[in-house]
């Protein structure tokens, strides 16, 4: 009797653990189609030809043909709006990391005056939408001879990045004890020191995540782009306005050209954002 | 890791500082900045076959997006120095920039004719020629083959009613398993240009002073009758070439620049035709987009000369084969044309050349006030249409908008409507 009622429990601990496993599997087969599932769209329509595009139903199969892509490949200019784009990305990371790092590392550990009016202030730059902001900017750039530059253009994305560069570090500074930079002042280090061989490993794969994110916000702007530069123009730029009033089958072709390019940045930097998770679960 | 990332950046900075040393030197290229021909295809074939052939490189540049457009020559003229040499756009885009456009009168263009209703459109009504016309096109229908089986007794495709065409559109919706009809009402449709040079027109003969007339509540009431029968997926669509190649849909009405896909990929399966005529007269609406030198082009002279180029009859042609943008000067076009110039073009004669045509005009005059002229259509669609509401009430309301709009932008009346003194009023 008491062995019978051993194992029906047994069978149901079992079986809820089962369970359990099935709503995480299917969580994670329900997150990774979210992701994939529409960058698998786009990429067998971009090598699709427009008969297959335009037909329905669709087929699952990609077609093989790189009519679309090769438009794009010999679309006068997009070789350099490619270099364009990731030379003001770049810049941008590059900028706004210098920047909001060290923004962030005084908030979180000095108190000083007005600090709190300052974490709202930085949030500022993002009242202001750009298309209002544009035209006194593409004045100032044209009369200061910045206009058509990737650094003016990643001065303007700077800006726009800025906030979540300093919050983000901010957070990732804040989560750093104290007490760790003490330790080592006691055991000889100087202030630098102590930051650079106590500090800076830990935050390093933050840190290299808001740099992604830094460079995503510069990838994606269009706006700026498109007014403060004529013969620079970003990818962004140079693409987006023309594609959304293009036939589908080059839509497809003309965003895989956009996304693919950001998807292998962010394929290279994985390990430093892999490792900021792995921060996260400790 | 560090080390890694320092070094990228510095890679990173360096490459900024050589292509900040070696970007200033290749300037040369005349800018042509333009809202037209803005698909990656047409922008392509401007670049190749049409101005590959003027004597100096040019650099084709063109965006849909109105914004960026006229921020970007707004910022050059208040800087007051440029890189734009020509500016491309439709009528009512230059009219804000009136002031700010040099006087073309002086080009030279041997023996080329001009259309010259539009050559006097170029001048906003000034004394000078702010633009010179360029290129037009306009809103035609379109319909699969299938579709022609299912027109009601006795109605001739190109002469059809708008209560023809709702009776087809009932007829292909109760018979083909669903409707067949399109109308281009999303996000980048052009369905404003629809109710200004079409529904309105045909209907009160009027797009502005009879705006809440009793003739435009049953124009309303027709197209609300229309909507029964047509695709509910419309809401959504921009350019009807790609519904129309599915076969979601079978007969539309869109600009004749946006069906070209679908009579150059398959044109033994689709037809051109008018658009449908009202108690007023077959209402269409040409558009003009033209040519302007703004007053800080780097060098005017060299503009001057593109300008009269893209005026020569060949250029004319291959811009139509570029863009299915039709010649604004005289021309005999060839025979060997694209299968999409062949049937709009004939769409297009039939419909300027039908007794009862009503050809009304671009919206004239309004300047900045012309995205808000256009929301007042939109809005009286999604009301009225969309969202079910009162056309009475919803046409008095916006009637109301619309005044206000006229008042402030102070637009005199333009075809169809009749001539006023002073800002065009909404009776």
């Amino acid at each position: 009797m008491t062995a019978v009622t051993a194992r029906e429990t047994a069978v149901t601990s079992a079986d809820i653990r089962k369970r359990g496993r099935l709503v995480f599997v299917a969580t994670i087969i329900i997150l990774c189609a979210w992701v994939l599932a529409p960058i698998y769209l786009l990429a067998i329509n971009a090598l699709s030809s427009p008969e297959q595009v335009n037909a329905f139903p669709k087929s699952f199969v990609p077609g093989f043909e790189t009519d679309s892509i090769a438009f794009f490949m010999g679309f006068a200019g997009v070789a350099r709006a490619l270099f364009n784009s990731v030379l003001v990305a770049g810049i941008t990371m590059a900028l706004s990391i210098g920047l909001g790092a060290p923004a962030g590392y005084a908030l979180s550990r000095f108190d000083f005056r007005g600090k709190d009016a300052f974490r709202i202030m930085v949030l500022m730059t993002r009242a202001f939408p750009l298309p209002l902001l544009a035209l006194p900017l593409a004045v100032m750039f044209i009369r200061t001879g910045l206009d058509d530059t990737a650094l003016g253009l990643a001065l303007v994305h700077t800006t726009l990045a800025l906030p979540f560069a300093v919050l983000i570090t901010f957070s990732l500074f804040a989560g750093i004890p104290v007490e760790l930079e003490e330790a080592a002042w006691t055991l000889g280090c100087t202030r630098l020191q102590a930051f650079y061989k106590v500090v800076l490993p830990l935050v390093l794969p933050g840190i290299a995540a808001s740099a992604v994110f830094a460079f995503v916000i510069s990838w994606n702007e269009v706006f700026a782009a498109a007014v403060l530069t004529i013969e620079n123009r970003t990818l962004t730029a140079f693409l987006l306005q023309n594609i959304n009033v293009s036939p589908m089958h080059l839509k497809f072709a003309g965003g895989a050209v956009l996304v693919v390019p950001a998807l292998i940045f962010i394929f290279a930097v994985r390990k430093y954002l892999f490792a900021m998770w792995g921060i996260a679960n400790r | 890791m560090r080390k890694t990332t320092t070094t990228t950046l510095a890679a990173a900075l360096l490459a900024g500082g050589a292509f900040a040393a070696t970007g200033g030197s290749a300037q040369a290229d005349i800018l042509f900045w333009s809202t037209q021909a803005a698909p990656v295809e047409e922008t392509q074939a401007m670049r190749g076959q049409v101005l590959s052939g003027f004597e100096e490189a040019v650099d084709y540049q063109a965006t849909d997006d109105r914004g960026p457009w006229l921020t970007r020559i707004e910022a050059e003229l208040q800087a007051g120095s440029g890189t734009i040499g020509l500016l491309g756009a439709l009528h009512g885009e230059f009219v804000s920039l009136s002031d700010d456009l040099v006087d073309l009168s002086d080009i030279e263009l041997g023996d080329v004719t001009v259309n010259a209703t539009f050559q006097q459109l170029g001048m906003l009504g000034t004394g000078e020629q702010k633009y010179l016309p360029w290129m037009q096109a306009t809103y035609i229908m379109a319909a699969n083959r299938q579709a022609l089986d299912y027109l009601p007794e006795g109605a001739d495709i190109n002469a059809l009613t708008y209560d023809e065409l709702i009776e087809w559109a009932r007829v292909l919706a109760e018979e083909t398993g669903g409707p067949k009809f399109g109308f281009p009402a999303g996000p980048q449709g052009l369905k404003h240009r629809f109710f200004q040079g079409y529904l309105y027109p045909s209907y009160t003969d009027s797009a502005v002073t009879e705006f809440r007339s009793p003739e435009a509540e049953e124009a309303w009431n027709k197209f609300k009758e229309l909507w029964q029968y047509t695709s509910p997926s419309s809401t959504s669509y921009g350019f009807m070439q790609e519904p129309l190649l599915t076969e979601e849909v079978w007969v539309a009405w869109d600009h004749t620049a946006r069906l070209a896909d679908a009579f150059n990929q398959r044109p033994d399966d689709f037809v051109a035709f008018p658009a449908p005529a009202g108690p007023t007269g077959r209402g269409f609406m040409p558009v003009i987009a033209g040519v302007a030198i703004p007053r800080t082009a780097p060098d005017t002279e060299a503009a001057k000369a593109l300008a009269a180029y893209m005026l020569k009859p060949e250029t004319q042609v291959a811009t139509l084969r570029a863009t299915n943008f039709f010649p604004v000067v005289e021309v005999d076009l060839p025979d060997d044309m694209p299968a999409s110039v062949r049937l709009s073009g004939q769409a297009i004669a039939r419909m300027a050349n039908a007794d009862d045509a009503n050809p009304s005009l671009l919206p004239v005059g309004l300047g900045e006030y012309n995205g808000k002229f256009n929301q007042v259509f939109v809005d009286a669609f999604e009301r009225i249409v969309l969202a079910g509401q009162d056309v009475r009430q919803v046409l008095d309301e916006q009637g109301e908008t619309l005044r206000s709009v006229m008042q402030d932008s102070g637009a005199p009346c333009w075809a169809p409507d009749e001539p006023s003194e002073g800002a065009c009023p909404v009776e």
